[in-house]
């Protein structure tokens, strides 16, 4: 027997249950993350274990706003799929859609009000509570509504919609602020220009993709991001091998290559800018052809004189015989319909441009026609559409700023300091406020800059609705609801803003307890406007029945008669481009385009999107530049060989990619990586070639240019490893796509059981 | 049957990789090159059903992705007449498995859906399987992956998160499909109905490029979808036996 | 017989057979010291590295799935060829100057097989779970995929191992009884319980003689299949510039050449350093020169033949394959092989060159230089670029996959150093029968004598 007293035994068993408990924990502290698959001991109500729930709502990815359903299990969002009942997606999903899971669960969201606790952009941050933080603007805001100084209140928000615009725009109202900016990087101002002064009408109309035969796309990337990308794509399978009997034709103008491009039967590459006259040249060609034969022939005639093949395949390099081919398929294939947008609308001639793409469809009859352009009706219930600001309003707010005219200035989402070239300094223009809020949900370039932080949930966790735009030739509305509860200590931007209000004691004017009963009480009033079987069921029923559906959709309005106004005519035409730089300084023009994975850079923070290769380049991690071939030759380049891409406004550096489809004095570079915050999978990747744009506007819309920089290509001598996953893209003759010929090919109809563009009801 | 004949039968049906003369589903995708976009959502889809990591830029580099569904991209011809095609290629679930003959113990096998399945369990990493398959859509998982929190609650639970040194590949959503069963199952039906079953890539597909079902039943969706004559396999000269259907894009 | 050992006695043998068992003088020590710490520094450390990191710690990748483990494997397998595979050749043709060298050359083909083994072990993913791959009943129900070629090459390898241990300890027997005999203490008691008390009757040498020749015939066709079943790992497969029916007599061709060299390279050192000058001579090296002269030039021919044929098929991937084998990135490679394995032998057309030591030793070291250079290239051409261009790959090898490539060869030369102080490496018994009839007076004890 040992020799062990009681105390040395009781010293023992202290001792070893401290290890065991320190033991335990260190192994508790090390367990590998995946094993804390089920966390929750006390379940909430609403799961039961082993269980999907599903929940239908709306993907805020980009302004598309197609449906969702996510699938949830135990409390967590396991899964996001399209919701099959929406008729923008009909079940699809475009990748960045799909990629919405990490936003919610990104481990670099903001998980509570902060301040900034020195010198702006200083990134030094305290926590406070939401009450400090509410009180500190909120009080702010009170004071100056008070001083009848509101207009000294601005609020710079992304792109929204439905019934969170309308109480920004109430709120603002209250507080007696114009100062509302909705600003996207892409947004097209240039088309509702154009659109407006054709037709007349704010609206976008319904480009009829399913039913086309013939499909001419001016420099529109309509497959990736153009308005509307996964309705489009499903308009593109249906119209390739759809149920009807002959396979839409789709032709792509664009100076680089797109993933529209690579989809369709035949890529062109015009002088940038001169897609407007090619346009022209190609009306110009169906009127001389007697093509047209409307009543008012003879005015196009005089106002398309200036515009002969000939003439045009001087300025455009586009040959003449294709101009003249184009032109008579465009009347020969009916129905035939004309898009324009991306690089071709981001020129100095940008609305011109779109105003020719326009008459292309008046010519050939496409207007109202299925198949071709569909004016959507105005709608009935649809809630207020936001009014975006262009670039040239941004510039007028920061000079605002600087000559001290704004206090406070309240960001929502919205990031100009990445999206914006850095000539507009607008990062600088910041200083001058005295007061910066921002409610973003991740520490992005511009909320780094903020003083205050009241981090807003992510759309996965909020009340809120859309009403798509464009519609669908009827309006289309949809809700989206909370698929899990919140994660942290965050609050709906919408529950934020009535916070606010009532800290400013105008809650009367807006006298929801929360986002919640905002939406319900608007939806309210859509019901309440509804047709009588509609109002039978009584509200509770419809509402319960729009948040299964997810969605819900008003009858479609009869087809609006369309005429031309003649003045309208006479004022068509497409000046050649203007760019900055001159062609010896900067014997390259720089085509930035929106990646397909990052949008316009809101997507690199998320690790699924890091890693999907670019499906053109299969680069992933990093920025590149894209030349062709044979420039690349010439200038002694082979792929990753870094690069200094100059304009006169600044410097990029990039590793070069040969890419087989871009104009020889043409450099392409996507946009989305170049990060300076936004969390640790964007921070620090790559270049942002938004910061080398020039200040280039479009005249009518005031919106950048953004296609119309000149830049210089100066080799380093130095080179980078670009990461890709693509060993040799040549199939090297092993016939692993295979074709078939156009011609003795049956229509396969499998796979077009997307539903008809025809109404739903919830 | 005589001896000799039940020989004979064991050594045919030991010779055929999948053991089975009849299935009892028999799966098949159906891809129209034709409305496939290169998008890649059917990545991003397949990513998120079937819980596979992000490896890291530095692994990228190493070529060390997982990808259990990839976009491959063919360029023809030089500038201006550069042409661009995309092929989504996953695991084929070819019939005749060379990957399945060539595993040692039997971790990949062919099930009696017409299935080729992995068995993470029972892997042994050898990775023979992916040297054998000629579509290169097997990935080995060189290390532990990690998630950083809390992007783990993201995980679905039907599907195994797989450790370092196993071998993983698409499953045609095998998830999915036992889940369609369970429900016939449970509504006293015999068999899982067309459409029931859709696999997370299907499932997002912006264009309806892809169309998934079961090929024994000739007028499922996928049946009609493989009788185009647009119809064919790729390395079908390598007799595979592939499940994947691709339809031919076309040249106009 | 043997011009060099007509005047050495019987005693002369056992005395420098027993002396390099029993006198370990500071220079072995030394020997092994390193080898044994380089083993652990870089064989051992990297690989449990490795297996707390995973397989990433290698160079491997998609589609390079397999490296330099396999080559490895490969080359140590090939290794192993020549010790026992010869040996019974030899035996079989009575070549009596087989004798001096083909115990040491057998322990080459055991601690090869060991190394190769081992290597099984390195390159999977789990080899916690290896012994999944052997058929044993077990409560799961659980076999092993017979239809596999990495199952044929498990059961062959363990045949093979199995074999070659047996006929190296079988082979020993008398000769441990000879050490026995002059032994003491704890090196008596093993040796006792090792020469399982062999008398050195009429009968047990009558029976040895069968048994051993017995073996040598089974072993012959067992060391050819071996080989040829490696090769089917990779032939079996359907990747370009693998997928072929000359790969098992390439193999096993190569397999004896590097293994013979691997000979050249042992004996070489056994002679110098344990000196047996007296018992290895020119002529083992004269007549190792011409085998490894023939099988170089077989092994030219048949790689000319893989590459006709792959140029011949005009598909497009054998084409990209030789392509890429010839002036890809690992083009150097490749011509450093063709250096080392088929020019370089061309030297031993000379009976001088063949007759000189040290050029021997080095032009044997060059050839499995080669012949590893030859494994490698075999992986890392082919898997990275088979059927989908898109998906094609560089694979490189990583440290720890160089480190553990060198440790290795340490691990080897450690198993060996311990070796030859257990066995007596020169067998001492066949050497003795090469011999003059002894006179009277130098007769050795009966127990270690031919009858
Ligand atoms: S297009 Fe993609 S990102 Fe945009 S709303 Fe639809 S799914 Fe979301
Ligand atoms: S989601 Fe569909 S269209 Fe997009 S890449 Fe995959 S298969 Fe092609
Ligand atoms: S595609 Fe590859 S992994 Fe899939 S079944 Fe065929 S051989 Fe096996
Ligand atoms: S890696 Fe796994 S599945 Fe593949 S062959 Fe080896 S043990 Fe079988
Ligand atoms: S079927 Fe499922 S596992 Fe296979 S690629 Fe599609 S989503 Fe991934």
């Amino acid at each position: 027997m040992p020799n062990i007293d009681r105390r040395d035994f009781l010293k023992l068993v202290g001792a070893g249950g401290v290890s065991v408990g320190a033991g335990f924990m260190l192994r508790e502290a090390n367990k590998d993350a995946t094993e804390y698959l089920i966390p929750h001991v006390v379940a909430p109500e609403d799961f039961s274990s082993g269980l999907a729930t599903w929940y239908n709502s709306v993907c805020s990815m980009c302004p598309a706003g197609c449906g969702i359903s996510v699938r949830t299990r135990e409390g967590l969002a396991k899964k996001i799929e399209g919701n099959p009942a929406h008729p923008v997606n009909q079940g699809g999903l475009c990748s960045l859609g799909q990629a919405g899971l990490q936003v919610l669960y990104n481990p670099d969201r903001l998980t509570g009000p902060l301040k900034q606790t020195s010198a702006r952009g200083s990134g030094s941050f305290e926590q406070i509570t939401w009450d400090e933080g509410l009180d500190q603007l909120g009080s702010r805001l009170d004071l100056l509504r008070a001083a009848r100084r509101g207009n000294r209140v601005a609020m710079l928000t992304q792109g929204v919609r439905g019934h969170l615009a309308q109480l920004f725009d109430n709120f603002m109202r209250q507080l007696g602020s114009q100062r509302l900016l909705h600003y996207d990087f892409n947004h097209p101002h240039t088309l509702y220009a154009a659109n407006q002064r054709f037709f007349g009408q704010d609206r976008l109309p319904y480009y009829d993709l399913h039913n086309t035969r013939m499909l001419l796309s001016f420099g529109a990337d309509y497959l990736t991001n153009w308005i509307s990308p996964v309705h489009h794509s499903l308009g593109f399978g249906e119209s390739r091998q759809g149920s009807s009997n002959e396979r839409g034709r789709f032709i792509q103008i664009e100076p680089r290559m797109s993933a529209s491009g690579a989809a369709a039967d035949e890529w062109l590459a015009a002088k940038p800018g001169t897609e407007g006259i090619l346009a022209l040249a190609l009306a110009n060609h169906i009127v001389s052809e007697g093509n047209y034969a409307g009543a008012d022939r003879a005015d196009w005639a005089v106002a398309l004189t200036d515009y002969t093949p000939a003439k045009a395949a001087e300025q455009t390099g586009i040959p003449q015989s294709t101009i003249t081919r184009l032109a008579d398929s465009f009347i020969d294939i009916q129905p035939s319909l004309a898009i324009g947008g991306g690089a071709a609308a981001n020129h100095s001639n940008g609305v011109d441009t779109l105003m020719a793409v326009n008459v292309l469809n008046y010519l050939a009859g496409n207007i109202g026609q299925e198949g071709g352009l569909l004016l959507n009706p105005e709608p009935t219930s649809v809630v207020s559409q936001q009014q975006q600001a262009s670039y040239s309003t941004l510039l007028e707010f920061a000079e605002a700023a600087r000559q001290g005219e704004i206090d406070v200035l309240i960001l929502n989402g919205s990031n100009p300091v990445f999206t914006l070239p850095q000539a507009s300094e607008f990062r600088e223009a910041l200083a001058s406020i005295p007061l910066v809020v921002s409610l973003s949900s991740f520490l992005d370039e511009t909320t780094a800059m903020a003083d205050l932080i009241l981090p807003s949930h992510t759309y996965l966790e909020s009340w809120g609705d859309d009403f798509p735009e464009p519609g669908m030739g009827f309006p289309v509305g949809a809700v989206s609801q909370p698929v899990v509860s919140p994660l942290y200590n965050t609050r709906a931007t919408g529950d934020i803003i009535l916070a606010l209000a009532r800290q400013m004691n105008v809650g009367t004017a807006l006298p929801w307890e929360n986002m919640e009963e905002c939406i319900k009480d608007g939806w309210r009033q859509i019901y309440e406007r509804g047709d009588a079987q509609t109002l039978a069921q009584g509200f509770d029923s419809f509402w319960t029945s729009v948040l299964r559906a997810g969605v819900w959709g008003e009858t479609a309005a009869g087809d609006s008669e369309f005429t031309l106004d003649r003045s309208v005519i006479s004022n068509i035409g497409v000046q050649a481009p203007e760019f900055s730089g001159s062609e010896e300084d900067f014997p390259f023009i720089l085509h930035p385009y929106l990646s397909p994975n990052f949008y316009d850079g809101r997507g690199a923070n998320l690790p699924w999107m890091q890693e999907r290769p670019d499906p053109m380049t299969s680069v992933v991690y990093g920025s590149w530049v894209e030349m062709n071939p044979s420039t690349a030759k010439e200038l002694d380049l082979i792929e990753g060989d870094l690069v200094d891409i100059q304009s006169l406004h600044g410097t990029v550096r990039a590793p070069v990619y040969l890419y087989p489809a871009i104009m020889p004095n043409v450099v392409a570079m996507p946009i989305g990586q170049g990060h300076q915050e936004f969390g640790r999978y964007a921070k620090d990747r790559g270049v942002n070639p938004i910061e080398i744009l020039s200040p280039e506007i479009e005249p009518i819309t005031g919106q950048l240019a953004s296609s119309a920089t000149r830049v210089n290509i100066v080799p380093t001598g130095r080179r980078s490893k670009l990461v890709k996953t693509s060993g040799t893209s040549r199939d090297l003759g092993r016939e692993i796509v295979q074709f078939a010929d156009v011609n003795g090919v049956e229509l396969s109809s499998a796979g077009s059981n997307s539903i008809p563009i025809t109404e739903v009801t919830a | 049957m005589s001896l000799f004949s039940r020989f004979m039968d064991g050594w045919r049906k030991y010779r055929k990789p999948g053991y089975y003369d009849e299935f009892d589903y028999h799966w098949t995708m159906a891809i129209d090159l034709d409305k496939c976009t290169g998008c890649q959502a059917c990545m991003t889809a397949c990513q998120a059903e079937n819980n596979i990591p992000i490896v890291g830029e530095e692994e990228l580099a190493r070529g060390r992705e997982i990808q259990w569904i990839r976009v491959e991209r063919y360029w023809e011809g030089e500038y201006p007449n550069a042409k661009l095609s995309f092929i989504p290629i996953m695991c084929q679930h070819c019939d005749s498995a060379p990957c399945e003959t060539v595993c040692p113990v039997s971790a990949t096998y062919h099930n009696q859906d017409g299935l080729n399945t992995q068995i993470y369990n029972r892997c042994i990493g050898t990775r023979s399987c992916a040297v054998y398959c000629p579509y290169e859509v097997r990935y080995f998982n060189y290390y532990d992956h990690h998630w950083d929190s809390p992007l783990e609650q993201q995980l679905n639970p039907d599907v195994t998160v797989r450790g370092k040194g196993v071998m993983e590949k698409c499953t045609f959503c095998i998830q999915r499909i036992r889940e369609a069963k369970d429900h016939a199952k449970d509504d006293g039906r015999r068999r899982v109905q067309d459409g029931e079953v859709q696999p997370a890539c299907v499932q997002t597909c912006p264009s309806k490029a892809l169309v998934f079902g079961d090929r024994k039943d000739s007028e499922n969706e996928v049946s009609v979808a493989i009788n185009d004559p647009r119809k064919y396999r790729v390395l079908d000269e390598l007799n595979t036996d592939s499940s994947v259907f691709y339809l031919k894009k076309v040249d106009a | 017989m043997v011009a060099e050992t007509n005047n050495l006695g019987y005693t002369d043998i056992h005395e420098d057979v027993v002396r390099s068992i029993v006198k370990t003088g500071p220079k072995y020590y030394i020997a092994l010291a390193t080898a044994g710490g380089t083993t652990l520094l870089c064989f051992f450390f990297p690989w449990f590295y490795q297996l707390y990191y995973g397989i990433g710690a290698a160079g491997m990748n998609h589609p390079g799935v397999w490296g330099t483990y396999l080559a490895s494997f490969i080359f140590w397998i090939g290794l192993s060829h020549s010790g026992t595979l010869l040996s019974c050749v030899l035996h079989l043709t009575n070549s009596s100057w087989r004798k001096a060298m083909y115990r040491s050359a057998e322990a080459m083909t055991l601690f090869s097989l060991v190394v190769a083994a081992t290597y099984v072990m390195v390159h999977v993913g789990r080899p916690w779970f290896i012994h999944w791959a052997l058929p044993y009943p077990n409560q799961m129900e659980l076999w092993p995929n017979f239809r596999s070629p990495l199952m044929f090459d498990v059961m062959a390898i363990t045949t093979y191992i199995t074999g070659s241990t047996i006929f190296i300890y079988m082979g020993s027997i008398p000769d441990f009884a000879a050490v026995r005999d002059r032994t003491s203490g704890w090196r008596n008691t093993m040796y006792t319980l090792l020469s399982l008390g062999w008398r050195g009757t009429d009968k047990e040498w009558h029976r040895l003689h069968w048994a051993y020749t017995f073996l040598a015939v089974l072993i012959i066709p067992l060391a050819v299949s071996v080989h040829s079943i490696v090769s089917w790992d990779f032939a079996m497969s359907i990747v370009p510039a693998l997928h072929q029916t000359i790969f098992a007599p390439y193999f096993v061709v190569g397999a004896i050449y590097s293994g013979t060299a691997g000979i050249v390279t042992v004996m070489f050192v056994l002679r110098k350093y344990m000196g047996f000058e007296r018992y290895i001579t020119k002529l083992h090296f004269d007549n190792l020169g011409k085998l490894l002269l023939v099988l170089s030039l077989l092994w030219t021919y048949i790689n000319a033949v893989e590459l006709f044929t792959s140029w011949y098929s005009g598909t497009s991937e054998e084409y990209e394959a030789v392509g890429f084998k010839l002036f890809g990135f690992y083009a150097p490679l490749y011509w450093e092989m063709i250096l080392f394995c088929a020019v370089a032998p061309l030297l031993m057309f000379s009976t001088r060159f063949r007759t000189s030591f040290m050029p021997m030793l080095i032009l044997s070291i060059v050839i499995n230089i080669g012949m590893y250079t030859e494994r490698f290239l075999i992986i890392a051409t082919s898997l990275p670029r088979q059927y989908l261009p898109d998906a094609w790959g560089v694979y490189v090898p990583s440290a720890v996959e160089v480190s553990i490539m060198v440790g290795s060869f340490a691990l080897f030369t450690t198993l060996f150093l311990v070796f030859v102080k257990i066995f007596p490496s020169v067998s001492m018994y066949e050497v003795k029968e090469t011999m003059a009839t002894p006179k009277l007076g130098s007769v050795a004890p009966a127990s270690g004598s031919p009858a």
